[in-house]
């Protein structure tokens, strides 16, 4: 019995290896790099891993599902450009100044659309997700570009900048909005039917067809909502940084995939959860900010991003192995 | 065990013909399977035991003949359209979703869950309930019913992917091969798990070159040879030296 139980907790540790790594890397930040230890250091944090952590979730599914959307990142660019240009009161602006929650709705619609052109490229064409996706972020960010003529805009309408502003408690509300929607996804995917569709589907697709269910439905869906999950992040970062920039998220991409990867979803699909990919956005986050405190020259960032995406598989790889012994 | 005279079978081939080019895979190939019957299809290698089952599981279609099913003429263009009908075929590597858990797979696409529209939650628990009952009931063996089933042996596999066809009323199974690519002990539990399925009264078409099989689970049996029915009979009535002879040729009921 005894036993047994050193294997559940073995077995559970392994499961949730990211968060121990987590907190050992805080840990060892903040005790070893000076002003770390700190209240607002933390919450810099979390405000900074708002953005990829979003598109973390995207990718989540996507990945899930056996399929990925390298066009998360530029969906994000050119939501941040359409929600400045329709709400900014720059010269570079449309002139519109529409309410930021108008343009929150716009902002959906286009993440669905885009979720609806690559989910039929994908499921209808059978163009692997890999290429149409690929296309889709040399696209969005383009259209972008084209309609603020490569300019920035900045100045955007009060209630977007509230967003950006407002704090419960001492917590910012951008914090709490992502930490709802892992919550909102993490319930979606382990307890409701269609979460658990998308598991099945990335796991066997053979097997899931076969059962009766439709594949190409869960796949339009996850496409759909990693649209509308990437145009929203966008619409946030418009509002945190008060305006747009044409390169805005630039390399956002990586990161998400790099939190994903980390936080133990595999590219082979049907594996992983989204407490895992919410710590590998906040370790990735951590990292970044105790380079910056450290003064490292900035480009040293993605040899320690790339150390950790290794790490995390190689980890994956001997855990997978040491599974069928903890059963 | 043997289906009462008069009952419609539950499959019924009739004169089925199938070629490939000039190669007469089938050239005239007739049996029937009724209720409670665990039928042995043997066969050499090259006889045509794959191509009949194709036939029946809608990969192919016959050039020339009829299929029945519960008396009913069917013609399959896929898979999927037999399936739909009650027919699963389980080959030595059936597909299941190898990081989902043995209730899971269970109930994949019939999943007990709420009403609430796009956010329809699984009622989880029941699930794993039901899963364990029907384990249980059936004697498959498993470590836990969330256990992954890419932790599971070949055969516990098979037994869960049989077990789950019976359970949500599957009508006829065919089993191509299904030990080929398990050990002795595995096979023989197989075995046992075919025969408890047999007695609670699924038809099942056992393809098998393996003589020794036929005899520990089947009650009747077909030999095919060259595409023609070289024989056919209750098992109970023959001896598996018979059974070698009209395999090889050795007997010929066509002469």
């Amino acid at each position: 019995m005894n036993r047994l139980e050193a294997k559940d907790v073995l077995r559970w540790v392994l499961d949730h290896i990211v968060w121990f790594i987590l907190f050992i890397v805080l840990a060892v930040f903040s005790l070893t790099v000076k002003g770390f230890a700190q209240w607002d250091i933390y919450r810099n944090i979390f405000y900074h891993a708002v953005f990829v952590g979003i598109l973390a979730v995207a990718e989540a599914l996507c990945i899930i599902s056996k399929e990925m959307d390298l066009s998360v990142e530029s969906v994000l660019g050119l939501a941040a450009v359409v929600t400045a240009y329709l709400t900014g009161t720059s010269t570079d602006a449309s002139g519109l100044m529409l309410n930021g929650y108008l343009v929150l709705g716009i902002v959906v619609i286009i993440g669905v659309v885009i979720g609806l052109f690559n989910g039929f490229l994908i499921i209808n064409m059978r163009i692997s997700s890999f290429i149409v996706t690929l296309a889709g972020y040399l696209i969005f960010r383009a259209v972008g570009l084209i309609l603020t003529h490569g300019y920035g805009v900045v100045k955007l309408r009060p209630e977007l900048l509230a967003v950006a502003r407002t704090n419960v408690g001492p917590i910012p509300v951008m914090i709490l909005i992502m930490v709802g929607i892992y919550a909102f996804f993490f319930i979606f995917l382990t307890r409701t039917r269609f979460g658990k569709y998308i598991y099945l589907v990335g796991d066997n697709r053979t097997a899931s067809y076969n059962a009766g269910i439709r594949v190409d439905r869960v796949l339009l869906g996850v496409f759909v909502l990693s649209g509308v999950l990437a145009a929203f992040a966008g619409w946030l970062i418009a509002a945190r940084t008060n305006g747009s920039s044409p390169g805005i998220g630039t390399g956002m991409l990586f990161e998400a995939m790099a939190a994903v990867v980390i936080g133990g979803v595999s590219m082979q699909g049907g594996i992983g959860n989204l407490t895992g990919v919410f710590a590998g956005a906040v370790l990735l986050s951590a990292l970044s900010t105790a380079v910056s405190i450290l003064g490292i020259p900035p480009f040293f960032m993605n040899i320690f991003r790339g150390g950790f995406i290794i790490v995390a598989v190689v980890l994956d790889a001997v855990i997978s192995r040491l599974r069928p012994r903890l059963m | 065990m043997n289906g009462a005279e008069g009952n419609t079978p539950v499959l019924e081939v009739k004169n089925v013909k199938k070629s490939f080019g000039k190669v007469e895979a089938l050239k005239e190939v007739s049996f029937e399977v009724h209720k409670g019957d665990v039928l042995g299809l043997l066969g050499d290698n090259g006889a045509g035991k794959s191509t009949l089952i194709k036939i029946i599981a809608g990969n192919h279609r016959a050039d020339d003949g009829e299929i029945f099913l519960e008396g009913k003429k069917v013609e399959f263009s896929s898979p999927a359209e037999s399936r739909a009908a009650g027919i699963e075929t389980v080959y030595q590597n059936s597909p299941v979703c190898e990081n989902a858990s043995v209730s899971a797979n269970f109930f994949i696409g019939r999943e007990l869950c709420g009403r609430f529209p796009l956010f329809r939650l699984l009622k989880e628990g029941a699930m794993q309930k039901q899963t364990r009952k029907v384990m249980t009931d059936m004697v498959i063996n498993v470590p836990s019913v969330k256990t992954k089933v890419g932790l599971l042996s070949g055969g516990q596999r098979q037994a869960i992917v049989l077990g789950r066809f019976f359970h949500w009323g599957g009508k006829l199974a065919l089993l191509d091969e299904p030990f080929a690519a398990l050990g002795v002990a595995e096979s023989k539990n197989g075995l046992r798990f075919i025969k408890e399925l047999g007695s609670r009264g699924l038809p099942i078409v056992l393809i098998t070159h393996n003589i020794e099989y036929a005899l520990q689970v089947a009650n009747k049996f077909v030999i095919l040879r060259h595409g023609l029915v070289a024989g056919k009979g209750l098992i109970a009535e023959v001896t598996a030296d018979d059974l070698v002879s009209m395999i090889t040729g050795a007997i010929n009921v066509n002469q």
